[in-house]
């Protein structure tokens, strides 16, 4: 297969629902025609997951991964081939394409030596394969938008033929959701010692900049660029501001580029990491600060897929395990999980009908999806639904092998008071249920205290076959 | 629900313990819906069956063909193989009801959800 004809095929099946079937790497295809561009790709991960990236990109993409010393965060090499499958990454929330990686970075002592610094950086990065990759980014997302829309209006008719119509929608945008629009939940992560990007007030300042630069040029223009710079800053030592720093590169940029600077409908996002004396220069290949607006409601809690993705496969799922998570709410994970894990049987089980019955409907709209892709007529997946209390599981002792869950906070869902009765009874039940010896469980909570607790009462009362072996792994 | 679910489920009723597995299962609807078919999940599942309870609940259903037990070399019999795969996952009930065999309380299955929860009383220890 000639290379024209294997990016093809990764065009048409850019696709994160996909059988893994389509996934291929590409090996030793005759490199004559194209440029065979290798680049630096970052990608944003959920913070404590960094490990679990990284051995998903070896895996899928048989690539060795950098993990950043700015937590959530890390790197690999690509050829422009693999771009589709980097796409197809399941524990990333965001990518960008690295313009350049700057170690260490002296910053001068003065605000305006630094800000000048950044300016002058502007006009000396080697910007032009990293827009190359932007380039065919662009082009996959346009395809993906066309297949999207497509298969929305066919998922419409469906609920037109009945159906709870509320779910039905919510369904529709959960599935059309991917690692690219990240849906969710900013809620399990740690506040940053990063400054927040807020670069209106430098978008105010460089369209002044443009509107008394104003040439003629433009118009001529057959294509002018929309941007925004967008600076991530973190470290104490620094003596300027990420507005300040955004707005000056930014400034640059556009005077370089001739751009148009455009806050929120903008084609090329340039992205500006700073983390101590680190600072790298990229471009994003998602939706990067758009994805924390983007919040879509299919559940109070609603679990974010990267992160469902990312305990699962901390689990490390063995063929024919039966995977369960008993407190599903609209089942994230069992349903992340029958989707990569489908030599796998997944059970999603919840108290509120609500939640199992919403549950039940992201499961067959997940049906109806691979129906459309591959042409084939209803056919099912290896998860079931039930509604059951988890401090009396309806299960057999000893017959599961992993429990993932997300176990509720006390803050949107129950309280803390709640907790304090609800997680002895849980942990005793999923102890119980799973298989001794190799059961293990991966369990998401924000409760430490609560959760510490309840661990040290059941080593003092001295379980018997205790099923999971605890292991506290707190990500915080 | 799959009867593979089936083979996992077992009543909690107060006091029931063990004796709460197989559940008594009855069906009013049954789907049978096409899952991919993958060999080497079927293969290991097979040890992990309860073969009587799964023999019991595929009668119940009336389901024919349903292999009795693993034959030898089982994991290379596809046509084994395949009919544990359809029994397994195929089969879903969509209305019907488990029945405690120790305590008699019945659990319904709605739109191919079971609904195992007890009440108060029925969980006070």
């Amino acid at each position: 297969m000639s290379d024209v004809q294997e990016a093809t095929n990764q065009l048409l099946h850019v696709n994160l629902h996909e059988n893994q079937r389509y996934i291929h790497v590409t090996e030793s295809v005759p490199r004559s025609e194209s440029e065979h561009l290798r680049v630096t790709i970052g990608a944003t991960v959920p913070t404590g997951f960094e490990q679990v990236a990284a051995d998903e990109v070896r895996e899928k993409l048989r690539s060795s991964c950098k993990i950043s010393k700015d937590r959530g965060k890390i790197y690999f090499d690509i050829s422009v081939e693999s771009l589709a499958q980097v796409h197809r990454l399941r524990s990333v929330d965001n990518l960008f394409v690295v313009v350049q990686e700057l170690k260490d970075f002296q910053f001068k002592e003065t605000k305006e030596k630094v800000l000048k610094d950044f300016e002058e950086l502007a006009g000396k990065l080697p910007w032009s394969d990293p827009l190359k990759v932007w380039k065919i980014n662009t082009s996959f997302k346009k395809k993906k938008t066309k297949r999207k829309k497509l298969n929305q209006n066919l998922s419409k008719e469906k609920i037109d033929n009945g159906g709870d119509k509320g779910d039905e929608r919510d369904v529709k945008k959960e599935l059309s959701n991917n690692a690219l629009d990240s849906h969710i939940l900013d809620y399990y992560e740690k506040p940053a010692i990063k400054e927040e990007i807020s670069t209106l007030v430098g978008d105010i300042l460089a369209s002044c900049k443009n509107e008394n630069d104003e040439s003629s040029k433009e118009d001529t223009e057959p294509e002018v660029l929309k941007f925004r710079v967008t600076c991530n800053r973190a470290g104490e030592k620094h003596c300027f501001s990420s507005n300040e720093a955004a707005r000056d590169f930014g400034g640059a940029v556009q005077d370089y580029f001739k751009w148009k600077a455009d806050m929120t409908n903008f084609d090329v996002e340039v992205l500006l990491n700073i983390h101590d004396n680190e600072v790298i220069v990229g471009i994003a290949l998602t939706e990067e600060s758009l994805h924390r607006r983007n919040i879509t409601h299919f559940g109070p809690t609603t679990l974010r897929s990267t992160l469902a993705y990312g305990m699962l496969r901390l689990c490390a799922p063995q063929p024919s395990d039966i995977i369960v998570d008993p407190m599903c709410g609209t089942g994230a994970i069992p349903i992340e999980g029958a989707t990569e894990w489908s030599n796998c049987f997944h059970i999603a089980g919840d108290n509120n009908p609500l939640a199992v019955n919403r549950a039940a409907n992201n499961i067959s709209s997940l049906l109806t999806k691979s129906q459309i892709k591959e042409g084939k007529l209803s056919w099912g997946l290896p998860i079931d639904a039930i509604q059951w209390d988890i401090c009396n599981l309806p299960l057999r002792t000893g017959s599961v092998d992993i429990i993932v869950t997300d176990m509720p906070f006390g803050k949107r869902m129950g309280s803390k008071k709640r907790n304090w009765n609800l997680y002895p009874a849980c942990l005793w039940e999923m102890s119980r249920i799973c298989k001794p010896g190799t059961g293990r469980a991966a369990l998401l909570t924000q409760d430490k205290k609560c959760f510490t607790k309840v661990q040290c009462s059941n080593s003092k009362t001295q379980l018997e076959d205790p099923g999971i072996q605890w292991c506290l792994d707190l990500r915080v | 629900m799959k009867l593979l679910t089936h083979n996992l489920l077992s009543s909690h009723v107060r006091g029931v313990g063990p004796r709460g597995f197989p559940l008594r299962l009855e069906a009013t609807e049954v789907r049978v819906i096409p899952v991919e078919f993958n060999p080497d999940f079927v293969a290991r599942m097979i040890p992990k069956v309860e073969w009587a309870a799964l023999l019991e609940a595929a009668d119940h259903l009336r389901l024919a063909e349903v292999p009795k037990g693993p034959t030898q070399g089982y994991e290379q019999d596809e046509t084994f193989l395949r009919k544990m795969h359809h029994v397994l996952l195929e089969v879903e009930v969509v209305e019907g009801t488990l029945q405690c065999p120790e305590s008699g309380r019945v659990f319904p299955i709605t739109r191919g959800i079971p609904n195992m929860l007890l009440n108060e009383e029925e969980t006070q220890t």
